[in-house]
């Protein structure tokens, strides 16, 4: 390991090595506006560090590339987990005494995905993969008051350890067949065999459902609505941004990198998926009566909205990828913020019943919530609607008319459910209806992250161009990885 | 100065915002001083910039203030821009002006309404939504601010939505005037598509290089573009919202149904006439309408008897004149005389919103009268806007645009004599009813007395806009009358002029004496008929047993009638008779389709750890199998 | 057949034998196996004396947390013999490392002692404090 390599990694350094200090002042000096503070510092020096980084040193078989498309990538983690980390202070402040270990697995958590961002081998793969499903296991059944908190965790707990079996045999059977963990050596042997045999192909498979089961794509997304529902919402947010941005990010690393575009029976598969996704997370959020659920299935539609870029592949997608992840990052946050905010200590704000002319009572919040769903249902004007154009012009851009109609036969669907939410705010609030309405639970400090997101969400929906500018500018620096 | 043209809309859409969000915190005074202030600051702003852009005109006599692009995807790439040059300083100097009387009269007309900060946070945002129409260099942007003006209106007619009523009408002018926003956006596409751009220059541009005069798609997309304007603007076919939408408050209807919202299909058809200049169907078509629409909303006038349809009708009918010099190409004098309208018709709008508040919210002028005496200032005021509408000669602004107007359909582009004499009789008939309306409220025996006299907030902006009724047209006169051409001149660098029929120019007078002779005798007749003898007033209340002719006036000529059997019962009909039927089953199915999937689905939904378990390994099987058996 | 193919082949031979293999020997039982249905036939101990109480027994978590710091302390030896067999080759770039690590396992030892987690039994200190707490001194 050479000095430049130990350069290149000082943002996964910051984080790693500030845990330590953390954990050391939390045992004998529990207090937690420092925690909080210390988190955000140290994710603000992470996300620092980030412009100083050198030039990529292209060595062969290194495990970690920290290319424009690791940076990039890992700068929107550390952005959302501090967006999280401000949103939770009041939230879980009030349903937990010495909550300090929370913020630990938060920075542990974001070191997982960031070093998913960065793999260029198995083996930072699995523990990057590893180190965040952990602390996630943690996170999310860490209200242990809370049954449902306990119940979410025990799910994605043996879901998560059962899916990690699947990549593993994967990885083993790639390293069987090509005896290196290195995705580069990998694609080489590829290339020189032509056409992967059976055994390779079953290795994508079982990877892909590893992958799958993180991303909750169809057939591995069941478990999505019930640890949504029941795990703390700032710590859902985490899972529908973070956690599944990083498996992304690294998807589409590891895709390219395979070349894996040419072989158009994986294609088909991630059609097949994409397609079934979008259908069975809008159709599935239909009728429901509980909006972290019906976030959760509009999660699963997104994913499969995303894999059109995906599967398009070339220039536009990996641009079209990065800047539907960052709105959709955006939105995700604002829209768990209100429900983290509108949550008081005995249970979350998740019935559609707590929403009832919320407009007329906390208007601030009524509009950065249907700020937030118009941007999901991709209403212009929002940073969704430019995501979605970008997406349907990839998939345009590559031919694949059957589900560029797809998605939009599934925006319009979708519409009903977001529009369904909004109505009910700004309905007429019944009599009484205050009382049965759980407290406020808000901090200041979730105030202004809330209000950055919803601004943020606006200014990228009319204002788009720093943020294109931004995607091409750093990610270009390393296409095609 | 001229990179500083976006503080004119951020002015009053920063008003919306603070009024939408503190609104209701904030004390009436606040509110006033916010809404019309932002609307001041506004025309204080325009004003300047248009005299810097006078003074010293930027090469090529416009400039383009590029924001940001929007997004740049796949070879589309928006761009919000202002775009500035003499036709939308015009407009821009008149939406903020007016738009500030108004404001202005507002506060004190709406002093008692609950709803004070939601009026003007309303307000604020159609004078934005206004200006960005008029200052769009895309074609996107420009419709973006044209839906906004409609949902502005849509927001202001149902203003008082406690009344179903108001409610029904606010609906009617969405919908109709959706009818043609539709047309629109599909023009919209077609020109996308043809060219690659909304850019209004570039895409005049390429049409102008591209199309051949005549062209098919040059003539389907004039035409779609035409369909946006007709209604908007309230014209035939599309014109039976525009009276109903007089259930709005009055300085509503004096501001978006009467000085600008409508006269952007005028504005629509001026920004892009390099379009309809290739389109030469199109552009008889828009001359026909125009005096078709002239003569039958006129006539219609004729029957009303509630005061603000009579000034809905004649809106319509004045922007009939405006479309009729649209349509033979007079480009500038359809663009005056939407600037004199603009004028005298908030101003008979003001006055008459003077009148019913005087009268505790008395719409019917049967029931008016003699009200010269007590409301002098509301009479001499409105005198000028009724002399200017009608077109007096010499003394009103009216008649400078009018008579531009009637000239250059004879001897224009495309005109012809049957136009000429369409809009003369349309002059004689605006004559007619104009006095008429004079005669019944302010002239004869009083009938109700004077709650309220109208304090200064609302007399300022009569007393403005009277002078301007009168001495506006002094900006543009024709040859054998001083020849005064300041306002064409100024235009001169967007519409180049059409040729003239120079074989007729020497008919000038001779056409004058006619064009002038008409709203005197209009004058005349009224004075005859409704002076004279006052019972003819009184019989025209809708109880009273009128002729045949005028009840199909009274209803507007049954256009309402005329829908209701052509689209709206068939549609009826036919919904009933297929309520078991193939369309049905369609829509049906697909719910029923999406709810029994969605029952299906949430079955797998079962909350049981073993069920996902065995979901994920019936995954991984299906994917492997496919993977490696495909 | 290509290689591909036969590979293939291969895999379809070898599954569809793991099937027939599988569902012979359930399907064998079922019909083989005696059926009976007496009053002990559900009983774990169809011949012993019966059981009372349920076998869903609760441990106190102390018993989970004393394996789990097993598992962790116990790991750590793993890597610290796997250094010490290539302490020559890592040098003392290598020592850092491992002084680094146990760096990190010792800060670790500090918390744990410090939430009591090493408390095995309840402390008394405890038992007033919480008493204290109770009565409101």
């Amino acid at each position: 390991m050479t000095l430049v390599e130990l350069h290149e990694m000082i943002p996964l350094l910051i984080l790693g090595g500030a845990v330590v200090p953390l954990l050391l002042t939390v045992s004998f000096y529990r207090n937690l506006k420092l925690t909080v503070a210390l988190t955000v510092l140290i994710f603000i020096a992470a996300f620092t560090s980030l412009f100083f980084a050198p030039k990529p040193v292209r060595t062969d078989g290194s495990l970690l590339s920290m290319d424009g498309y690791a940076l990039f990538y890992i700068g929107l983690f550390l952005a959302a987990s501090l967006v999280v980390a401000l949103l939770s202070y009041g939230y879980v402040r009030e349903r937990k005494d010495d909550c300090q270990e929370f913020y630990i697995l938060l920075i542990l958590a974001t070191l997982g995905a960031s070093v998913l961002a960065a793999a260029n081998s198995f083996i930072p793969l699995f523990l990057g993969l590893e180190i965040l499903s952990v602390s996630l296991y943690v996170l999310i059944s860490y209200l242990r008051g809370f049954t449902r908190c306990i119940e979410a965790g025990v799910k994605y707990l043996i879901l998560a350890a059962a899916s990690s079996a699947f990549l593993l045999f994967g990885i083993a059977l790639f390293y069987a067949e090509c005896g290196t963990m290195d995705f580069k050596g990998i694609s080489e042997i590829l290339q020189i065999q032509g056409m992967p045999t059976p055994l390779l192909y079953a290795a994508f498979g079982l990877l892909f459902v590893g992958f799958g089961f993180k991303l909750a794509i169809v057939p591995f997304h069941m478990w999505t609505p019930d640890v949504y529902e029941g795990a703390p919402s700032p710590v859902t947010a985490y899972i529908a941004t973070v956690s599944k941005g990083a498996v992304f990010s690294l998807l589409v690393r590891f895709f390219f990198i395979m070349g894996a575009h040419q072989y158009k029976k994986l294609l088909f598969l991630f059609s097949a998926i994409a397609v079934a996704s979008m259908f069975t997370g809008n159709l599935l959020a239909l009728r429901q009566e509980n909006v972290k659920r019906v976030l959760a299935y509009s999660s699963i539609a997104h994913l499969g909205y995303l894999l059109v870029a995906f599967i398009a592949g070339g220039d536009l997608a990996v641009e079209a990828a990065a800047f539907y992840l960052v709105s959709y990052f955006i939105t995700t946050l604002a829209a768990f913020g209100v429900v983290a905010a509108l949550s008081g200590g005995e249970r979350d704000a998740d019935s559609i019943e707590d929403y009832r002319g919320l407009f007329w009572q906390r208007p601030w919040l009524a509009a950065a919530l249907t700020a937030a769903l118009l941007s999901l249902a991709g209403i212009p004007l929002t940073a969704g609607f430019l995501a979605k154009y970008y997406l349907v012009a990839a998939g345009m851009k590559a031919r694949l008319w059957a589900l560029v109609i797809i998605l939009i036969i599934n925006s319009a669907i979708s519409i009903y459910y977001y529009l369904r939410i909004v109505a009910v705010m700004y309905a007429e609030p019944d009599a009484g209806q205050n009382a049965g309405r759980t407290a406020f639970s808000s901090s200041p400090a979730a105030g202004v992250a809330l209000c950055v997101m919803t601004l943020l969400l606006v200014w990228i929906g009319v204002y788009p161009q720093t943020l294109i500018t931004i995607i091409n500018a750093v990610i270009n620096y390393a296409y095609p990885f | 100065m001229t990179e500083l043209v976006w503080i004119i809309p951020a002015l009053p859409l920063a008003g919306f915002l603070t009024l939408a969000f503190f609104g209701r915190r904030l004390a009436r005074p606040a509110v006033a001083w916010i809404g019309a202030g932002s609307v001041g600051l506004s025309a204080a702003a325009a004003s300047v910039l248009a005299a810097a852009f006078m003074v010293n005109p930027p090469a090529g006599s416009s400039y383009t203030l590029t924001l940001w692009t929007w997004m740049s995807v796949g070879g589309f790439a928006p761009q919000i821009s202002f775009y500035l040059d003499p036709l939308s300083i015009v407009f821009v100097l008149i939406i903020t002006f007016v738009g500030f009387l108004i404001h202005l009269y507002s506060v004190e007309f709406m002093a008692d309404d609950e709803g004070y900060s939601r009026f003007f946070a309303y307000m604020n945002l159609f004078i934005g939504s206004m200006l960005i129409l008029v200052l769009a260099g895309d074609l996107l942007l420009l419709y973006l601010g044209w839906e906004g003006v409609g949902l502005c209106s849509y927001l202001l007619i149902g203003f008082w939505y406690r009344d179903p009523k108001n409610g029904l009408a606010a609906r009617k002018a969405f919908i109709m005037t959706r009818v043609g926003d539709t047309a629109m956006a599909i023009g919209l596409f077609l020109l996308l598509k043809s060219f690659g751009t909304l850019n209004v220059q570039d895409l005049m541009a390429a049409a102008s290089g591209q199309w051949s005069r005549g062209s098919a798609l040059a003539a389907v997309s004039a035409a779609l573009l035409l369909g946006g304007a007709l209604g908007k603007s309230a014209q035939l076919p599309l014109q039976t919202w525009l009276p109903d939408a007089m259930a709005g408050p009055t300085p509503v209807s004096a501001l978006i149904h009467a000085a600008t919202m409508v006269t952007a299909g005028v504005y629509l058809i001026g920004r892009t006439h390099a379009l309809f200049e290739l389109a030469p169907v199109v552009m008889n078509a828009v001359a026909v309408i125009g005096a078709a629409t002239l003569l039958v909303a006129g006539l219609s006038a004729l029957a009303q008897t509630d005061i603000k349809r009579v000034l809905a009708y004649s809106t319509i009918s004045q922007i009939g004149y405006m479309f009729l010099a649209l349509g033979v190409g007079a480009w500038s004098a359809a663009i005056f005389h939407f600037v004199t309208h603009a004028f005298f018709k908030a101003l008979l709008f003001l006055g008459a919103g003077a009148v019913i508040l005087a009268l505790d919210d008395e719409h019917d002028m049967t029931k008016m009268g003699g009200l010269r005496k007590k409301l002098p200032l509301v009479f001499w005021s409105f005198m000028a806007g009724a002399a200017s509408l009608s077109a007096l000669p010499l003394v009103s602004a009216g008649f400078y645009s009018k008579e531009m107007i009637l000239w250059r359909s004879f001897v224009g582009w495309s005109g012809n004599p049957l136009l000429w004499a369409a809009g003369l009789a349309g002059a004689f008939i605006t004559a007619l009813y104009t006095f008429r309306m004079v005669f019944i409220t302010f002239f004869g025996q009083p009938k109700s007395d004077v709650h309220r006299v109208p304090g200064w907030r609302m007399n300022l902006p009569l007393l403005v806009l009277a002078c301007l009724s009168v001495a506006g047209g002094f900006v543009e006169t024709p040859d054998t009358l001083g020849n005064v051409r300041i306002f064409s001149g100024f235009l001169r660098s967007v519409f180049q002029a059409l040729p003239v029929r120079e074989s007729l120019a020497g008919l000038e007078l001779s056409l004058q004496i006619p064009a002038a002779l008409a709203p005197l005798l209009g004058l005349l007749a009224a004075y005859l008929f409704y002076m004279t003898i006052p019972a003819n007033g009184r019989r025209f209340s809708p109880a009273a047993r009128g002729s045949r002719l005028r009840r199909f006036f009274f209803s507007g000529w049954g256009f309402d009638w005329l829908y209701d059997k052509l689209f709206v019962l068939p549609f009826i009909f036919a919904a009933r008779k297929n309520r078991n039927d193939v369309a049905d089953m369609v829509n049906r199915g697909i719910a029923a389709i999406s709810l029994s999937a969605n029952r299906g689905l949430s079955w797998t939904q079962s909350g049981m750890l073993r069920w996902y378990a065995i979901g994920i390994a019936a995954g991984a099987i299906i994917m492997i199998g496919l993977a490696v058996v495909l | 057949m290509s290689d591909y193919n036969l590979s293939l082949f291969y895999l379809l031979i070898y599954s569809t034998t793991v099937v027939i293999l599988v569902a012979g020997m359930i399907i064998l039982s079922y019909l083989l196996g005696g059926r009976h249905r007496e009053p002990a036939t559900g009983e774990p101990y169809e011949s012993g004396i019966l059981s009372t109480g349920s076998a869903r027994l609760r441990f106190s978590a102390q018993f989970y947390v004393i394996a789990m710091f097993f598992v962790i302390f116990d790991l750590e030896t793993v890597f610290l013999v796997s250094w010490a067999i290539s302490v020559r080759e890592t040098g003392w770039g290598g020592f850092a490392v491992i002084l680094v690590f146990l760096a990190f396992l010792l800060s670790v030892l500090v918390y744990e002692w410090r939430i009591g987690a090493f408390d095995y039994a309840v402390s008394g200190r405890e038992i007033l404090k919480s008493i204290r707490k109770a009565k409101g001194i």
